[in-house]
């Protein structure tokens, strides 16, 4: 006869008294946990969005009538040169890390990232140079006012002298070797800490996207820095690197954009990661072609370092079928990710909780701007639209309707996993009514505009110009889209001292290995970790009789 | 099945079906989507493959959004259909339909897309006339060699630049700046290329409706890069011939 050793009876720690609130920020500010860290990701960049989001409203309110009313074309230039250096890389890239950090470790079953110290420089790495390049604000001269595209020879010393330009340039390398790292992070812990029997095709689509993203990050973000530091060497030390008498306008160009099209993906992806993960709890069905998603993936992150000139058709130097067809083809496995959506959601039980809604909201904003992607990489009627509002629409419809739809989607989904609270769903429901619209009415129009004539990065237009009426409509959406945020906030507060939730999973149906852990999870992750035997194995423990249909 | 049951099922399946069938009965006639007709030889090019992108835009994503609301409005769960759904989670067949479908519209949209930049980008050996357009800080310099070497009409960010050319005839505009990254866009006549320090471009095209359209910079350029505008104005061949001619004289 078999015997075994007594198994030891594992229980979460006593509840610890409550800290004062130094000990708090010191704990914060010096932990090594991945949640903690991801928080403090989350927040930040949350932060940079309201930031991101008032540079906006100055943009959207200067342009309401013809005619400069509230600041001056080189201010106007310093504002959308920080919107979008904000939005894309203090605010969207970051909230990618900090997703990531919270939900990836719990999905694979690790106790924490596989550098966790490492994790907590990037943090800092990437606070203080975002913290850094926004700081030219308060510099003479101003913030950097380039545009986030930075083109040469534009960026350089002669025609953009003073220290508001370093500023952005620096900061950037140094918030860039944050993501760098964050990414090196990511694909170690994916490779070496997963649980036992968490192969490879039982991890989740998040998991999946994050290391496909970090990837990305790996292949995008070093041109990108190498590119900053080769710019700052001409600022400073007067090299010709970028110097149009050597060819310097078009490789900083395609450098640029050999960082610019995979960073659209680095953004892209951990949100329809997000979105992956929220439509089948919510259909109570497993994902449908989960191989051919994943597959689809691979395909999108491929070809997405084969697309980048598409950017620069009007340029007149490149090679135009080549970077239209690789354009065209990231269609397709973008086509099989929508199908696959579709097909989860198909025949299933589908009910709208508030991350559903979100993700509906995502869904159908994304199609456009993925349709209009798809006129874009045409090069003759990119030639008639390129650079003006038409495009300014496309990739807001592609961006926000991916990165802030999800965000909120993933807010709402993963609150109680975050915080052990519930948010309101009436709050919430509201809250995305609101955001949707907004959305739309400040962005739908704006193609109109570009069709029209209206070139992208103008402070100003003229009466006669006929650009007034929608210029108009646009800044009324755009109200309303910041409105959206007082729900969102009241929801937060209110909801701060709700009951906790006590189950593993209050959804009922989820499927990743976060839903088989407390809400939040112990420091260290999990008590115990259930038989991983699928890709649902919190599914497979919480409904053992349900059994998945193969092909 | 009782009677409620299917009467609000035909309903749910009116408020799906009427913008689809709203949405196609729409495009009995093509309009030209925002883009005047006729009025140079690119848009004669470009404008037709502008309205069928669009519409092959609009089947796409109006059968794909009712894919999307269809599922939301008629697989809600409810009491009476149990707590869990049939768990399908690969279908075969079905996925090689969807990839593949994808791939024909694309190959489509790209053999039309080839055939048409090749035109919009081809250089004819001979052109009937030749201007310059160069982009400074901010505003342009257009420049007819036909009028004489030097002869240059300079634009500022006060007072923007028109550019005259001939109705009816091909010009081929040599594209370069002096400066930073400026770009050369005529909204009106669906065509842009971006004026590069250090590299000379080419577009060739022809002007067909005598008018004023507004043109822009639309590369960001610097501090005054909102009034980098000019007007391209299209004149009939005599008036064109003439305008060389007031020029030759102001600058002799």
């Amino acid at each position: 006869m078999t015997t075994y050793a007594e198994r030891p009876v594992i229980t979460a720690a006593p509840g610890i008294a409550p800290a004062s609130k130094g000990k708090n920020f010191v704990k914060w500010v010096t932990s090594t946990d991945h949640k903690t860290i991801g928080y403090l990701y989350l927040m930040t960049s949350f932060a940079w969005f309201l930031i991101g989001g008032i540079l906006a409203l100055i943009l959207r309110f200067e342009l309401t009538r013809p005619g400069m009313q509230f600041i001056s074309t080189e201010q106007y230039n310093q504002v959308f040169t920080m919107h979008g250096t904000i939005m894309l890389l203090m605010f969207a890239t970051p909230l990618f890390v900090g997703f990531a950090n919270v939900i990836m470790p719990l999905q694979i079953g690790a106790a924490d990232v596989a550098f966790p110290r490492l994790n907590m420089l990037s943090y800092w790495l990437f606070l203080f140079g975002s913290i850094m390049a926004v700081s030219g604000f308060l510099a003479p001269g101003g913030a950097a006012s380039f545009g986030w595209t930075a083109y040469a020879p534009l960026a350089n010393s002669t025609y953009s002298p003073g220290i508001g330009g370093d500023l952005w340039v620096v900061g950037l390398a140094i918030s860039g070797l944050g993501t760098i790292l964050g990414g090196v992070n990511f694909i170690t812990t994916i490779f070496t800490m997963r649980a036992p029997g968490m192969t490879m095709f039982r991890m989740s689509i998040f998991s999946w996207n994050v290391l496909l993203t970090s990837i990305l990050v790996l292949l995008a973000f070093p041109p990108l820095a190498a590119a900053l530091l080769a710019l700052e060497s001409d600022r400073i030390y007067g090299s010709h690197v970028f110097d149009p008498a050597n060819g310097g306008a078009m490789l900083w160009q395609h450098l640029f954009w050999f960082f610019g099209h995979p960073e659209v993906y680095i953004l892209a992806l951990p949100f329809f990661g997000i979105a992956t993960e929220i439509l089948p709890v919510f259909s109570r069905k497993p994902i449908f072609g989960y191989k051919g998603l994943i597959a689809a993936t691979i395909a999108i992150s491929a070809l997405s370092v084969a697309v980048w000139a598409h950017h620069m058709f009007a340029s007149g130097q490149v090679l135009l079928p080549f970077f239209s067809f690789m354009t065209f083809l990231i269609g397709v496995p973008t086509g099989v990710k929508f199908f696959n959506w579709i097909g989860t959601m198909w025949r299933g039980h589908v009910t709208f909780e508030t991350p559903m809604l979100w993700v509906m909201g995502f869904l159908v904003t994304f199609l456009f701007g993925g349709i209009t992607g798809i006129i874009l990489a045409s090069p003759p009627l990119d030639f008639a639209v390129s650079a003006s509002y038409f495009v300014v629409a496309h990739f807001h419809y592609v961006l926000f309707g991916t990165v802030v739809f999800a965000m909120f989607a993933g807010f709402y989904f993963w609150w109680p996993k975050m915080t052990g609270k519930m948010l309101n769903e009436r709050l919430g429901k509201i809250h995305f009514w609101t955001l949707f619209f907004g959305f739309h009415i400040t962005f739908l129009i704006q193609h109109w505009l570009g069709i029209k004539g209206f070139p992208r990065r103008y402070a100003d237009y003229l009466a006669t110009d006929g650009f007034t009426g929608m210029n108009m409509i646009s800044t009324v959406g755009s109200f309303l889209l910041a409105l959206s945020m007082i729900p969102f906030a009241i929801n937060v507060w209110i909801t701060r001292k709700s009951p906790k939730v006590e189950v593993d999973d209050p959804w009922g149906y989820g499927a990743s290995l976060e839903w088989a852990t407390s809400c939040p999870p112990p420091r260290h992750n999990f008590l115990s970790i259930p038989r991983i035997r699928s890709e649902r194995p919190a599914f497979d423990l919480h409904h053992p009789h349900i059994k998945t249909e193969g092909h | 099945m009782s009677l409620p049951t299917r009467k609000s099922r035909a309903l749910r399946l009116g408020l799906v079906i009427a913008p689809l069938v709203l949405a196609l009965s729409g495009c009995s006639k093509v309009s030209a989507l925002g883009f005047p007709e006729g009025v140079t030889s690119v848009n004669d090019i470009s404008l037709p493959l502008w309205q069928g992108a669009w519409i092959a835009a609009g089947v796409v994503g109006v059968i794909t959004l009712v894919l999307i609301l269809w599922p939301a409005v008629f697989h809600r769960a409810k009491a009476s259909k149990g707590e869990f759904p049939k768990q399908t989670q690969y279908n075969v067949p079905v996925e090689i339909v969807y990839t593949v479908i994808p791939f024909i519209i694309i190959a489509v949209l790209f053999y039309f897309t080839a055939v048409k930049q090749n035109e919009i980008t081809e250089k004819s050996p001979t052109v009937a006339h030749e201007i310059t357009v160069n982009g400074i800080q901010w505003s342009w310099q257009f420049g007819y060699p036909e009028a004489g070497e030097n002869i240059v009409v300079t634009g500022t960010p006060e007072k923007p630049p028109t550019l005259v050319v001939p109705v009816g005839e091909r010009v081929r505009y040599t594209i370069t700046s002096s400066d930073v990254v400026h770009a050369f866009w005529v909204p009106a006549f669906m065509n842009q290329i971006q004026n590069l320090p250090g590299v000379t471009n080419q577009i060739e095209f022809t002007a067909n409706k005598i008018g004023e359209y507004p043109g822009f910079c639309n590369i960001l350029c610097g501090r005054s890069h909102t009034y980098m505008r000019f007007t391209m104005k299209v004149v009939s061949q005599a008036d064109y011939q003439q305008y060389l001619e007031t020029l030759k004289a102001s600058a002799a």
